[in-house]
């Protein structure tokens, strides 16, 4: 027997299946099943299931009139069932913001069909205008955006944070996305040999080389599972910090981290190191508010960049 | 024994075929699957399914009927569909690109789409990811029906009427009137505390004129309560060009012939000023004024080892 939850979850995909079909009146099996997500004979089964559904007395007049076959489905559902359903709070705050992201992505056309769509949208929602999304535009987007997308090699000056160097790198690129507020071009590196994510508004100067890209085959997540802007290499330190409640907000902004209430009171941490010079801007960050509990070696990481930007301070202390 | 599904989609289309409310038992004698025994175990049965129904975004509606029983149940037409959007198919097909290319962190766009009856083609690849939050269709719904909203934030309740939701810099924000402080407020959404509740609808009433674009600055060190002051910051060559195109060109004032730049920035967050300031490394300075860098140094020397510990606001 299903659980509720599977039971509920089914019920608004099948519902969903019916809109569908109510609009197209038939659709092949193939279709319905890559559209919701389902293997075909789940699919064939919910259906047959609903086409013995309908109103009292259930006689087949009062059925849903269904018919499924190895290829195809058949439905004459009526205009009630091919209605749009309401939203609920959470399905319409994605879909205004989705639209408002993709519409905040350099060169969308506001005025667009999908303007005019989330119009519609709000005019029935309302909220029109109460949600906004910036996405900031980092000076060599463009150039870089126009690479990925017409297949183009790229030259790069870029200044890396991890390892607080600045190189000329030679780029096939093969996308450009947004993560967490920051642009991030996602490519083969030349120079490294290997697929490298880059941050955009770390980037100086910008060229085309005037070669094609040669990024097929490649796919565009930088060798990397899901969706971290920091992809921790096989070389990265897995680190624990212990950090105090007033600068715990530095830390709840770190991508690929996790943390846990200690008992101490301070929240615990725990993080992918691959660059000290990273690490050590991030104590910074935190100053005394933060130990590092593990491993051992990252210990004194804080306390010399402290130091080394003492000096810069001319306060650095004569050791 | 019938499928839960079957009992549910019948259920869904029963309740909705009239306008007239119905009693449990009328209800159990029309869709197949109820306890035939009058008593607790249906009442649990229909109970649980109502749940299912809500938790799935379709709302019963209990109202007073004649009879023994005295409560009837309806799914109201307006309560279940959408008024017609008249998408035309390329706005349907926008629509369909927009959650695709967007990750949200669930498949709320996703069932969006379903309800609408615009079910997408797999396939796009995503082009943005923003943040998910739990209070994020809260205060998005609160928005909508203008209504007050209510969280705890730096340990105070808080009272807002709310007037934008606003994704800026990688944070989602809130951007309302403060009724208790009388004043304009920003409010990070990632740290509102415990859960974020809205009254009745058309309980906000934002004053004549606000402007919620003046209350949320596009810098973080401009997001606090302090009083502003003018910090002096020299980057040097390798992070000159991105930090101005980060604070804009408006805030240069002065160029040296080794490449590095003079900024003034208003800041009236000092930690934040720092947290941005560190991430820079040893490529940026404070210059001035005298007290806010003898705080970076008091701050840095405390973490070098040489003094005690300053406090973090």
């Amino acid at each position: 027997m299903a659980t509720r939850a599977d039971a509920g979850a089914r019920l608004l995909r099948l519902l969903a299946v019916l809109t569908w079909l109510a609009r197209q009146g038939r659709a092949p099996v193939s279709e319905l099943s890559e559209r919701f997500g389902l293997e075909p004979d789940e699919l064939i089964a919910d259906l047959e299931l609903a086409a013995c559904c309908g109103l009292p007395p259930y006689s087949p007049d009062q059925l849903m009139e269904i018919i499924v076959d190895d290829q195809e489905v058949i439905a004459d559902l009526g205009t009630e069932l091919g209605r749009s359903r309401r939203l609920t709070a959470a399905e319409g705050f994605a879909l205004a913001a989705s639209a408002r992201a993709i519409l905040a992505v350099p060169g969308a056309d506001p005025e667009g069909a999908l303007g005019r769509a989330l119009a519609k949208l709000e005019a029935v929602l309302g909220g029109r205008g109460m949600l906004r999304v910036d996405l900031r535009e980092p000076a060599h987007l463009a150039v870089v955006r126009e690479a990925t997308e017409s297949g183009r090699q790229l030259e790069l000056h870029y200044y890396s944070a991890s390892s607080d160097r600045e190189s000329t790198r030679i780029i096939d690129p093969v996308s450009v996305r947004l993560i967490e507020g920051h642009w991030y071009l996602d490519g083969y590196c030349h120079n490294a040999q290997g697929m490298r994510r880059f941050r955009v508004d770390r980037v100086s100067t910008a060229r085309l080389t005037g070669a094609p890209a040669d990024a097929e085959g490649l796919d565009g997540d930088a060798g990397a599972p899901g969706s971290e802007a920091f992809v921790p290499g096989p070389e990265a330190t897995v680190a624990h910090l212990a950090v105090d409640e007033s600068a715990a907000w530095i830390t709840e902004a770190l991508v690929n981290s996790s943390s846990e209430p200690l008992p101490d009171g301070r929240t615990g941490v725990t993080l992918a190191v691959a660059s000290t010079v990273w690490f050590g801007r991030l104590l910074l960050r935190l100053g005394p508010h933060a130990e590092v509990l593990d491993p051992p070696e990252l210990a004194d990481v804080g306390r010399n960049a402290a130091r080394q930007l003492l000096a810069r301070y001319g306060a650095g202390p004569s050791s | 024994m019938v499928d839960r599904l079957e009992r549910l989609t019948d259920l869904v289309l029963v309740l909705l075929r009239d306008q007239r409310p119905k009693s449990l038992r009328e209800i159990a004698s029309e869709v197949p699957g109820y306890p035939a025994q009058e008593g607790e175990a249906r009442r649990q049965a229909f109970e649980r399914d109502k749940r299912t129904l809500r938790d799935g975004g379709i709302e019963v509606t209990a109202t007073a009927i004649d009879g023994p029983e005295q409560v009837g149940y309806v799914i109201r037409p307006e309560d279940y569909y959408l008024p017609d959007l008249d998408l035309a198919p390329e706005e349907q097909a926008a629509l369909n690109l927009a959650v695709a290319g967007v990750h949200l962190g669930d498949p709320s766009g996703r069932d969006a789409l379903w309800r609408l009856g615009l079910p997408a083609s797999a396939g796009a690849r995503p082009v943005a990811e923003l943040p998910a939050l739990p209070a994020l269709p809260v205060l998005h719904g609160a928005l909508r029906a203008r209504a007050t909203v209510r969280f705890d934030y730096r340990g105070e309740r808080r009272r807002v009427d709310p007037a934008l939701l606003r994704f800026h810099g990688g944070w989602w924000y809130l951007v309302g009137y403060d009724l208790d402080r009388a004043a304009p407020r920003t409010f990070r959404v990632d740290r509102m505390e415990g859960d974020v509740s809205a009254l009745d609808p058309s309980s906000a009433a934002l004053p004549d004129g606000f402007d919620p674009d003046a209350a949320l600055p596009d810098v973080p060190w401009r997001i606090g309560e302090g009083a502003p002051v003018t910090v002096v910051i020299r980057v040097d060559a390798t992070l000159a060009g991105p930090v101005l195109d980060e604070v804009g060109e408006g805030a240069l004032a002065g160029r040296d012939d080794d490449g590095s730049v003079t900024v003034h920035l208003e800041v009236t967050n000092t930690a934040a000023l720092r947290s941005w300031l560190f991430e820079l490394g040893e490529h940026a300075e404070v210059v001035g004024p005298e007290e806010v860098r003898a705080g970076v140094v008091a701050w840095l020397e405390a973490m070098a080892g040489t003094t005690t510990v300053p406090e973090a606001r």
